[in-house]
């Protein structure tokens, strides 16, 4: 099937007349090819290069160039890429803002890594921070939520929120949260609880308030994602394990919920997942055994046949348009 | 053979699709696109990638807990002989609700009929391998072949179609290792085994089989540009005569594979570039980078942080120039912005991912990352 076959059909049905048809098979003969992703993951990976590239070079010639030498440059790279972002920069809006340069979004993240760079070099050479390694981190924090913010950047205030997390001593990041983090630690699934809700109830108000809606994606993706898995650590070691279970599935009632709202599902997925997984384990532990050996053959069958069910009928249930 | 997706409503999702890229660039109207869905119509159930994943995740579990299910009832002797009547059974149990699913539930590659189909395909071969336990490996592709190829005319699934040319070339390279003539020349054999299947997959076998082609020419276009990779070549000689030493030896026309590593990539990326090819441009810039990688391996004479950096100012300052020089279309090219929030949703978050670790004190972290991921990684 070709442009040209479904072009001469809907000629002969009628939808379009012949002159828009010619035109069409012009724009399909002309149209171009855009590489603007292609060209995008390059800049990317030029960007990953040079950055580790110079990290490395400084790492091994920490002895023979001049600190100072060093520090001045980073300093000045860093200043060169401000004086760029602020002389293209958009007025601030609560909205979302289209920046019409080009380059200020690469070049927001690559004064961001840079700032961490020279950050980590005057710890690591002067203690700059001495053992306070809270401020260093707090630091680019609030400078990261700012600069995204200001900048209008998902990618910075994800830097923002890792930091934010790192500054609790937590791993946020939605690839390592379970690898990353140890659950075993006191204080550590209470701490994720507190901060991943905190971050959900972000979410929640910006797009209520409509202050950068945009960016609730970001702040529930991972405030929801920290949560539970912390409320599910906290199901399977800790004790009262019917608080965590109610927390637990408090939070994935919501993420379902919330998928009505948002336009992408991935929140719903986060909550049937999580909430299967909490809602079979809380089974298996409050449920006496006489009724549990009756149930265990069917259990897995049936309730995954439901959550089928479920997932088919979605859109109606939750009266969802898209 | 009858297919089980309904071929008129495939086409018309696609006359659809295109009619709704001609709408964004204002070739029809709003009406005229009401109009073509409504004399095109076609009603597959096709749920987001998030939805697709919890159905496929859900159909496996429900479907592991069947078979355990089933096996139940032959608790008493556990011989390879109940296994495989077990296994037909579920194959039939999965291939009947496969059936149902995409004949009742009007399913289109939705997670569920993906699951049933590999589960299937899965509990229809483990009595074939139950039942023959001394075949050679080439023979066992065979057998994984055909049935493979059965379900990828039938189904049109591009995992099944990937698992079928996998077995294909594994059963080649087997036959051609098993045979002292041809096993010197088994890297040619593999480029022209791979340039056989690359002309046949060229033709149009119609849209019904579009993405089980795409992924057989992008294993195509890989295996072909590995079996002329020096560093491919190099190390898997070694591998393959059991030689235990630190540094592989040299390897025969040396010269030739330093040449197919340096062309292939390019003329991939040119013809890719030339012909509007996504598939072609992606796996030149691909192989593209595992090429640098070959050179660094064996030339290592500048060392890696200078590489590092050459590297990344020249692809910096490259791209810029290419953006700037393409904003307006040239020979075919533009740099035109497509659409895809939700990929810059998750960018956002691989670029965190990458970027964002903090300095933690004690232990120092340039953040750089590391720069793995060889070649285009973000957007894809």
């Amino acid at each position: 099937m070709t442009t040209k076959s479904i072009l001469e059909s809907f000629t002969q049905k009628g939808i379009l007349p012949e002159e828009q048809a010619v035109l069409i098979t012009e724009y399909e003969r002309t149209k171009s090819f855009s590489i603007h992703r292609e060209l995008r993951a390059i800049l990317y990976l030029g960007i990953t290069l040079l950055t580790t590239g110079l990290g490395i070079l400084i790492y091994k010639n920490i002895d023979t160039i001049g600190h100072q030498a060093i520090i001045a440059l980073i300093a000045a790279s860093i200043i060169a890429c401000f004086y760029h972002l602020f002389k293209n920069r958009q007025p601030f809006s609560r909205g979302m803002v289209i920046n019409t340069d080009q380059f200020s979004e690469y070049i927001l993240i690559l004064a961001c890594t840079l700032f961490l760079t020279l950050e980590g070099y005057l710890q690591y050479q002067y203690q700059f921070f001495g053992t306070r390694y809270g401020i260093a981190i707090f630091i680019p924090t609030v400078l990261f939520f700012f600069l995204a913010y200001r900048f209008d950047n998902k990618a910075v205030l994800s830097m923002g929120i890792t930091g934010l997390a790192s500054w609790l001593g937590l791993t946020i990041s939605p690839l390592s949260v379970l690898e990353k983090n140890d659950f075993t630690a006191p204080g550590i699934i209470i701490t994720g609880i507190v901060l991943g809700i905190a971050l959900v109830v972000i979410s929640w108000l910006s797009e209520k308030n409509d202050i950068k809606s945009h960016f609730g994606f970001t702040y529930m993706l991972l405030g929801g994602n920290l949560a539970a898995i912390s409320g599910l650590a906290g199901l399977f070691n800790n004790d009262p394990k019917i608080i965590y279970f109610l927390i637990t599935a408090a939070l994935c009632t919501f993420l379902i919920q919330n998928a009505r709202k948002t336009q992408s599902l991935i929140f719903l997925l986060m909550g049937v997942i999580y909430g299967y997984i909490a809602v079979t384990y809380a089974a298996f532990v409050f449920l006496p055994d006489s009724v549990l050996a009756a149930l265990s053959i069917f259990y897995f069958l049936f309730t995954s046949l439901g959550v089928l069910f479920f997932l088919l009928n979605v859109k109606k249930i939750l009266g969802l348009k898209k | 053979m009858k297919k089980p997706y309904n071929e008129t409503w495939i086409i018309n999702l696609n006359i659809q699709n295109i009619s709704q890229s001609w709408l964004k660039k204002n070739l029809i109207t709003l009406k005229q696109l009401e109009q073509i869905t409504t004399d095109f119509p076609e009603s597959f159930y096709k749920p987001g990638i998030f939805v697709k994943t919890g159905l496929f995740l859900f159909t496996i579990l429900a479907g592991s807990f069947f078979s355990g299910f089933i096996s139940l009832f032959f608790l008493e002797n556990s011989t390879d002989k109940i296994f495989t009547v077990i296994s037909i059974v579920c194959a039939i149990c999965y291939f009947f609700a496969l059936e149902y699913a995409i004949k009742d539930r009007k399913l289109f590659h939705s997670g569920i009929d993906n699951a049933l189909l590999y589960m299937a395909a899965v509990a229809a071969l483990v009595p074939v391998f139950l039942t023959f336990d001394h075949l050679k490996i080439w023979q066992y592709c065979l057998i994984v072949l055909i049935v493979n190829s059965f379900l990828v005319i039938r189904y049109a699934d591009i995992l099944i179609a990937f698992i079928s040319v996998a077995a294909l070339y594994v059963m080649f390279a087997n036959i051609i290792l098993a045979s002292p003539q041809l096993k010197p020349i088994l890297p040619f054999c593999l480029m022209l085994i791979s340039a056989i299947i690359y002309f046949l997959n060229q033709a149009d076998y119609g849209l019904y089989y579009k993405n089980c082609q795409l992924v057989i020419k992008t294993v195509a276009l890989m295996v072909f540009y590995l079996g002329g990779n020096y560093y491919v070549v190099r190390e898997g000689n070694a591998l393959l005569a059991d030689l235990l030493t630190p540094i592989a030896p040299q390897i025969p026309f040396s010269a030739l594979f330093y040449i197919l590593t340096t062309t292939i990539p390019l003329t991939y990326i040119y013809f890719g570039l030339k012909n509007k090819d996504r598939i072609l441009l992606i796996t030149g810039l691909l192989t593209t980078a595992f090429s640098a990688f070959t050179y660094r391996y064996y030339f290592d004479i500048i060392p890696m942080e200078i590489i590092l950096i050459l590297a990344g100012f020249v692809l910096i300052i490259l791209t810029i120039s290419c953006i700037y020089y393409f904003k307006t279309a040239r020979f075919g090219l533009s740099d035109e912005k497509s659409e895809g929030q939700n990929i810059a949703n998750l960018e956002a978050l691989l670029i965190a991912h990458q970027f964002g670790q903090a300095p933690t004190g004690d232990h120092l972290n340039f953040g750089g990352g590391d720069f793995g991921g060889g070649g285009a990684g973000n957007s894809y």
